[in-house]
């Protein structure tokens, strides 16, 4: 007996993408097999995507490329932000860091917050590293925090935290500053079933889709959890560096019911 | 003799640092800048034998006169010694936990397959005394190299010159202390981290200074002034062997006070800098003093004696100099110029070992802090933000270590330094020089320590 073979992800909308990405290779200079080969990945506002694949697939680097935080050998990446498109193979280590921290936000297997400083000015930094003013930057990172149920707990330190508890931090850090696309990496490998499930609600809540209010934002996960992967609207499998199947998730549901509610609230405005 | 067997046996395979492995490591600057990680220890008890061989040499000229202004010669190098054992046994303890930190994947690997926590101890300390015996060795050279150059300082009117060569058996011997010492504070530096199968960490301590610690410390203040009151009575009482042990008493109650209230000063005023911290950088820089203020007074303790007595120092150089010009002998003469050229030596070989030891801690927390370096860099965090960040926690501790000693004896000395502004400024003047030059020295070890950061940023598989 077989599986039934997945639905795979429908073709692109022709609205312009969030994140596109074409011929994306990459080889470390200690390597000499090559980590990605060839991959065109597009993004679309209000996305949720999984990218999945075996240890050493090219999951990892793939994320690493599309968020700048490495330079690609090959190919390019085109990020849509309010300000315009930016290329990201075009800039520099400096710029890229300023693209990171102006538009993307990341949430990491251990949270890697700073544990020297309090959950409430953990969230802040990310404001106050953009210029704004260290009383605005609390008193956002204070919403924020009550946002994902931290309320009263904004003064602990890293070390009073639960796993969960930090994993909500580093959500909030990441959500904070406004960012439309949030790359997360195994943000539930360090988990319990219970909170990772939590934590995953978190994550996939803060996916919105494009209306008139709001310019929308997607989550990209990097995740070796087929029942992580399964609640995004699309997995995406690497295996050897190359994009070997793009299907249509669990997720798409709940994207679909969201941007339906959007374009509801959209017509009522 | 099981964990000392299996240690021995596991040694040789250590001898290469990780961070020197790899096929990067053959070309490029990041794998120059991991080099030079992994031989920051060697490089450093190479200093700690330099300094003290240099240090001992000196004073056996002094413990060589036997005339009659040989006691007090003698007395003043004591104290000259008492001065830089401090800041030489702080930067040993450095080079060590610099060292510790070094190994930490390969502990916990270790840890992971099941090493008893004997047999890394053993580990541990064999390999700190592997990279103090290569130190030492590195060290004993540049002390021969060094020996001419001192030599040319003047006492009692003469260069010191060929009295800076020890007889030769001195060199290894003191080596040997040094090697001793890198094994010992290994031992103490292990028992600060958690090696798990998880990786190693900094044991997490209460980071509030207890009430007794700081009744404790002005009850050793109090006692040591009282003492200080009436010393000569204890020269009536004993003599002045009675007297010098009673006066040696009062210093080190002295520095057992600083050292028990340090912590809670560096905390207070990181606390009132926090408050205020408007940017990025001063508020990590502040919570990191917060984090641990024992910590951040390890890394700067050392300077409060130096400043201290460097204030002291330049009353007694203005005075001094005063004090020459009238109608003494020439022994007495030369006395008391030597002092000032012995309180000016003591004050730059003080800045030299407190600026090595602020390099080594930094660049040992520096490793430590690779993973959330790392994942700073990849949320956008500029470099200089991470590495300001660092120093300003350093520099910060160190003014209000610095600053406050100083300021306490500017406040006991205030009427004799007012004067001696007056009278004899090139003396205060060259008192400031030692200080500034100390503090672009602290600084440029920092410098030295931060450039480690982008190593660490440019291979990051290494550390997540």
């Amino acid at each position: 007996m077989t599986a039934p073979a997945r639905p795979t992800a429908p073709a692109r909308p022709t609205a312009p993408a969030l994140l596109t990405a074409q011929g994306l290779s990459h080889t470390y200079p200690d390597s000499s097999t090559p980590a990605l080969r060839g991959v065109d990945l597009r993004i679309d506002v209000g996305e949720s995507v999984a990218i999945m694949g075996a240890s050493g697939s090219g999951k990892s680097t793939l994320l690493h490329a599309l968020a700048g935080i490495i330079a690609p050998s090959a190919g390019s990446i085109v990020l849509n932000t309010p300000a315009g498109p930016i290329r990201m193979e075009e800039l520099n280590e400096n710029q890229r860091a300023s693209v990171r921290r102006r538009d993307l936000g990341f949430v990491f297997q251990q949270g890697l917050l700073l544990h020297e400083l309090s959950a409430l000015e953990n969230v802040a930094v990310a404001l106050m590293l953009g210029g704004t003013p260290r009383p605005e930057a609390e008193l956002a990172a204070a919403q924020w925090l009550a946002r994902l149920g931290l309320a009263g707990l904004e003064q602990r330190r890293l070390g009073e935290l639960s796993g969960g508890q930090a994993q909500r931090v580093a959500i909030a850090r990441a959500q904070v500053t406004g960012a439309r696309l949030i790359f997360a990496d195994e943000p539930t490998g360090a988990l319990d079933s219970t909170t990772s499930a939590e934590v995953l609600d978190l994550l996939l809540d803060s996916v919105e889709p494009s209306d008139a209010r709001s310019g929308g934002r997607s989550l990209v996960v990097v995740t070796h959890d087929r029942a992580v992967a399964e609640r995004c609207a699309r997995l995406v499998t690497l295996s050897d560096g190359r994009i070997v199947s793009d299907e249509v998730g669990r997720g798409a549901d709940r994207t679909a019911d969201a941007a339906a509610g959007a374009q509801t609230a959209g017509e009522r405005a | 003799m099981s964990a000392v067997g299996t240690a021995l046996r596991l040694a040789p395979l250590f001898r290469q640092s990780p961070l020197r492995r790899g096929p990067a490591d053959t070309a490029g600057s990041a794998a120059g800048r991991d080099g030079a990680a992994a031989a920051l220890p060697v490089v450093s008890f190479a200093v700690v034998t330099t300094l003290a061989l240099l240090v001992v040499a000196g004073a056996r000229v002094f413990f060589s006169w036997d005339d009659e202004l040989g006691l007090t010669y003698r007395m003043l190098a004591k104290i000259a010694l008492a001065l830089l054992l401090v800041p030489l046994g702080s930067v040993g303890a450095s080079a060590a936990r610099t060292a510790a930190r070094r190994r930490d994947d390969r502990l916990a690997s270790l840890r992971l397959l099941g090493a008893t926590s004997g047999t890394l101890t053993v580990l541990t300390v064999l390999e700190a005394a592997a990279m103090a015996v290569v130190g030492a060795l590195a060290g004993s050279v540049l002390y021969l190299a060094l020996a001419p150059v001192v030599g040319l300082l003047h006492f009692r009117g003469a260069a010191l010159g060929a009295q800076m060569w020890m007889p030769w058996w001195w060199i290894p011997l003191i080596a040997a202390a040094v090697v001793l010492l890198g094994a010992v504070s290994a031992l103490a530096g292990l028992r600060a981290v958690a090696v798990t199968p998880l990786g190693v960490r900094t044991r997490q301590r209460p980071a509030r200074t207890h009430w007794a610690r700081i009744a404790a410390a002005v009850g050793l203040a109090a006692g040591a002034v009282v003492v200080l009151q009436i010393l000569p009575a204890f020269a009536e009482l004993g003599g002045v062997l009675v007297m010098i042990a009673v006066l040696g008493a009062a210093f080190g109650a002295g520095l057992l006070a600083l050292d028990l209230i340090g912590p809670w000063v560096l905390r207070v005023a990181a606390g009132i800098k926090h408050r205020r911290a408007r940017d990025v950088t001063r508020l990590i820089a502040a919570r990191t003093i917060l984090d641990d203020p024992k910590a951040a007074w390890r890394q700067v303790g050392g300077l409060a004696v130096t400043s201290f007595v460097g204030v002291f120092a330049a009353g007694g150089l203005a005075f001094s100099r005063l004090a020459a010009s009238d109608d003494l002998d020439s022994a007495e003469q030369y006395l008391l110029q030597d002092i000032a050229t012995g309180v000016l030596v003591t004050l730059a070989g003080s800045f030299v070992m407190v600026a090595c030891s602020i390099g080594l801690n930094q660049a040992a927390a520096t490793l430590d802090r690779a993973e959330v370096l790392v994942s700073m860099d990849r949320l956008g965090m500029p470099r200089r933000t991470m590495t300001d960040a660092a120093r300003t926690a350093v520099m910060s501790a160190l003014w209000v270590v610095s600053g406050g000693s100083a300021l306490c004896a500017v406040l006991l000395l205030a009427p004799l330094l007012g004067i001696a502004l007056f009278v004899q400024p090139l003396a205060i003047v060259t008192v400031a020089a030692v200080f500034a030059a100390g503090f672009l020295l602290v600084r440029g070890a920092l410098l030295l320590a931060s450039r480690l950061v982008p190593g660490i940023l440019a291979r990051p598989e290494r550390v997540l």
